[in-house]
């Protein structure tokens, strides 16, 4: 029973998250988070050496910084849709 | 994904929430790692830096936020006042006003008086009646050379018969233009609106013209009516006098109150014509043996002649019966009714022999 529940919540899953991604990204995009993020990024950049940077020293820098940049109406908004999304499912 | 140990239907809310934040923070991170992938392949493949400027390229393209400026720092009006010198005449002429100027300088535009100028060139170098420009109207100075030649030389070639020999004639001197000296004649543009100019036709064109048209030559522009007999601008007067002019005195093409049933429907505005005729002639009578009369003689005559000739002796005839001796026949009286007509301020008829003016008709 749970292996076929898991399998539906899954896909369910799945494409809530791909929908889910979509829209974040593109929230993101509009208020400019994006941009702050890449301006951060070039700081990191001249700091560690255009030619010796690599994705860990990156992923490092940025991930922090970027969960706490997410600004309050997009966190509340996405949210919302999950939990949205999971009393849909819930039963 | 990390929902894989998910049975919702057992959770209460506080799990399902730390589920919420769960997502939530997989979607964020998501995000973040996404664009770091990005930035890392900018970097590595050397596009990263390619959308920014240098400072001093920068400066070079700030804003411009003076008053007076626009934020390019350019001026307003700044070529309004400048001054161009003109290709034609070499003067120098403001900004604002060159367009108008060179419209008038090379005689191309609208309201250039390149009719007045033409006319006025062509004569100088024909000095006889130069060929007018069949433009009455603006609308063919809003075309430039190619299209206004090209009606021209269609003009032409619609005057031309195809049957009529080469003239010389015809070749006149046009500014730059081409003359249309082809023997093309295309008998469906015919009836040009502008008219024709009856200089290029010969003798049985004009015949044929003038049994159709009106005819009138007009003053100013000295084309040939193209509108029909009734045409209501000209008086059958002026017909008759642009007839005569044109065939020679006796040869007048007029058609009449005919029942000739060759010809065109002219009935309308043979009526009239007699009607017409009559009133000027004062008292003449159309007696029915005199047509009759003037029908058969006529008929025997011009039987090689083409239809208009016929209708127009014809139709002179009529009158002829008032205007002259009405026995002598149908040609002479027709003849001396036209001929009296054309000269009725010197003389009321011309007694003249009727064969000769046949022949020459013929």
């Amino acid at each position: 029973k749970t292996d076929q529940l898991y399998g539906h919540y899954c896909s369910c899953l799945f494409w809530l998250n791909h929908r889910l991604k979509e829209l974040l990204r593109a929230k993101l995009t509009e208020c400019g988070w994006r941009d702050q993020l890449k301006a951060h990024c070039k700081d990191v950049i001249k700091e560690k050496g255009l030619e010796h940077v690599t994705v860990e020293d990156l992923v490092v820098e940025i991930t922090p910084k970027g969960r706490v940049l997410v600004p309050d109406s997009v966190k509340k908004e996405l949210l919302q849709r999950i939990r949205a999304f999971l009393a849909q499912h819930a039963t | 994904m990390k929902m894989e140990d998910m049975s919702l239907s057992g959770l209460d809310n506080t799990k399902l929430e730390a589920l919420a934040q769960d997502i939530y923070s997989d979607l964020v991170e998501d995000a973040c790692l996404g664009l770091c992938f990005e930035v890392h392949r900018a970097v590595k493949q050397g596009y990263f830096f390619l959308d920014d400027t240098d400072q001093e390229s920068m400066k070079d393209f700030e804003i411009v936020d003076q008053p007076g400026v626009d934020i390019f720092g350019q001026v307003y009006n700044q070529w309004k006042n400048k001054e161009c010198v003109c290709p034609n005449c070499n003067r120098s002429i403001a900004a604002s006003r060159f367009a108008p100027h060179l419209e008038k300088c090379l005689g191309m535009g609208r309201n250039s008086s390149r009719i007045a100028n033409r006319r006025i060139a062509s004569s100088n170098n024909m000095n006889n009646k130069s060929e007018s420009d069949q433009e009455d109207n603006d609308d063919v100075n809003d075309n430039d050379w190619s299209y206004g030649s090209e009606k021209k030389a269609k003009k032409r070639k619609s005057d031309k018969n195809p049957n009529s020999p080469r003239r010389s004639k015809s070749v006149k001197h046009k500014n730059g233009e081409e003359l249309s000296n082809s023997v093309n004649a295309d008998p469906y543009k015919y009836n040009y609106n502008t008219g024709i100019n009856y200089e290029t036709l010969g003798p049985d064109e004009l015949r044929s013209l003038l049994t159709t048209q009106c005819g009138v030559i007009s003053e100013h522009t000295k084309k040939m009516c193209t509108r029909s007999q009734r045409c209501p601008q000209h008086t059958d007067e002026q017909r008759r006098a642009v007839r005569v002019f044109l065939l020679g005195p006796s040869a007048s093409s007029l058609p009449d109150a005919d029942t000739m049933v060759e010809s065109d429907c002219y009935d309308a505005s043979d009526g009239q014509v007699l009607m017409s005729r009559l009133q000027w002639d004062g008292s003449s009578d159309i007696s029915p043996s005199d047509s009759a009369s003037s029908k058969a003689s006529t008929n025997n005559s011009d039987s090689k002649k083409p239809k208009k000739k016929k209708k127009t002796s014809l139709g002179l005839n009529s009158t002829g019966g008032g205007g002259g001796g009405s026995g002598s026949g149908g040609g002479s009286s027709s003849q001396t009714s036209l001929v009296g007509l054309s000269n009725r301020k010197k003389k009321p008829k011309l007694p003249v022999p009727p064969t000769q003016y046949l022949d020459n008709l013929n």
